[in-house]
């Protein structure tokens, strides 16, 4: 045998020997230290935290040298140790680097979804804004409608709001009956003020002075009960509709005549467009 | 069989060779015993403000807390080497010191960055449920 191959030889059965006896004493400090730097040296970011991971390498480089040795145990323990505080500081510092990329992302998915909701906010104020526009345009077209649609009924436009004056022709004489000739007129009326549930009408009964004050007095008011009925049946809410009697005391022309008493026989329905006036007009 | 002999005859050599620099390291190791080298003092007084920063650090904070206190033990035991005038030990104490220092930092600081992290997603989770409450309504 050469002698070449004996040292060969001679090498490996101490390697064997070696690794007998190794084994069944594994240093745990060594092998947590390889196990750390193996995960740090395998992560993904390890460019993050490069010098550290040297750092650990060299050291655990180091223990293993001396752990073939096995006299040095003080000492490989040392190195081993070194190693996996080396790799612990870079594991944070990768940690580090990851809670802070999630810093960045979480901040700017909020910038994200604020921007968005300022965006809709910005919408909604706008659509809010045409809603407004086209509300207050439909309301002016409805006032519009109502006078249009009531302008051959010689409504006059009064500091009490629109007047609209029912001749004595709706009534038989004496009688708080409207006549079927009234339904075209009050139909028209109702639908009016249908559409606009928050018009209010007065309804004024008014008589000559013909007869007795306190029948006028209860003439006029069932007069103007009748036309509020007839609205009422017509759909519109009583509540829009306030009907009082005035009797003979507010002539509009004068009694001594016939034209003048016929005048006199009216029922007056004030449009308002709002309680307040309505309440504050409804006294005598 | 002849390796098996050979095998434990061949160290012998090998120790020889070794024996020489093992001498004069040994001799080396006595020398500095006699007095401790500027560089060494000037290694532990490093590890030392590695120690002070990480306390400046850290402050009162639990993260780290633990390293810190095993650099604080290091130091120590790197001052009492050095006043033995064992200066490689007293270095590598040092040394130590300043790793369980930096590992004291970089856990505290991994720590309030997983915090800041944590709020920021929660508060990221809060507005848009938020925002989708909100969103119905606008449609």
């Amino acid at each position: 045998m050469s002698f070449n191959k004996q040292i060969i030889l001679s090498v490996a059965i101490a390697a064997v020997l070696s690794a007998c006896s190794a084994t069944p004493d594994r240093n745990e400090t060594l092998e947590r230290a390889r196990a750390l730097v193996q995960q740090v040296e395998s992560s993904p970011r390890a460019g993050i935290a490069a010098a550290d991971i040297a750092n650990a390498r060299n050291s655990l480089d180091a223990a293993n040298r001396l752990a073939e040795s096995k006299t040095r145990v003080a000492d490989m323990e040392l190195e081993a140790t070194n190693a996996a505080l080396s790799a612990q500081i870079a594991s944070e510092k990768i940690l580090t680097a990851e809670a802070n990329e999630a810093i960045a992302n979480g901040t700017a998915q909020r910038q994200a979804v604020l921007i968005q909701a300022r965006e809709r906010d910005v919408q909604k104020s706008t659509a809010q804004a045409g809603d407004a526009l086209r509300q207050a345009t439909a309301s002016q077209a409805r006032v519009d409608s109502l006078e249009t649609e009531l302008a051959d009924l010689k409504l006059k436009k009064t500091e009490r709001g629109l007047v609209l004056t029912l001749g004595d022709v709706m009534f038989d004489t004496g009688q708080s009956t409207l006549k079927p000739g009234a339904y075209a007129t009050l139909d028209r009326l109702a639908s009016a003020l249908r559409q606009q549930s928050e018009r209010k009408v007065l309804i004024e009964g008014h008589t000559d002075n013909v007869g007795s004050s306190d029948n006028n007095q209860g003439l006029s008011e069932r007069r103007a009960q009748s036309v509020q009925i007839g609205l009422t049946q017509r759909g519109v809410e009583r509540s829009q509709i306030t009907a009082l009697g005035k009797g003979e005391n507010f002539p509009i022309s004068g009694n001594d005549t016939a034209d003048g008493r016929q005048s006199n026989r009216r029922v007056e329905l004030i449009f308002t467009d709002g309680q307040t006036r309505t309440a504050s007009d409804a006294g005598p | 069989m002849k390796p098996s002999v050979a095998a434990p005859r061949k160290p012998l050599p090998l120790r020889s060779v070794l024996a020489l620099p093992l001498g004069i390291g040994m001799l080396a190791l006595l020398g500095a015993c006699t007095g401790v080298s500027a560089v060494t003092k000037e290694r532990v007084a490093q590890g030392e403000t590695s120690l002070q920063q990480a306390q400046q650090t850290l402050g009162q904070s639990e993260h780290g807390a633990l390293e810190l206190q095993q650099a604080r033990d290091k130091i120590a035991a790197a001052k009492t080497a050095m006043a033995k005038g064992q200066h490689e030990q007293a270095e590598r104490m040092a040394a130590q010191a300043h790793l369980y220092a930096e590992l004291a930092v970089a856990k505290s600081q991994s720590a309030s960055a997983r915090n800041s992290a944590n709020e920021v997603l929660a508060s990221l989770e809060m507005l848009r449920r938020e925002s989708e409450r909100n969103s119905p309504t606008t449609r």
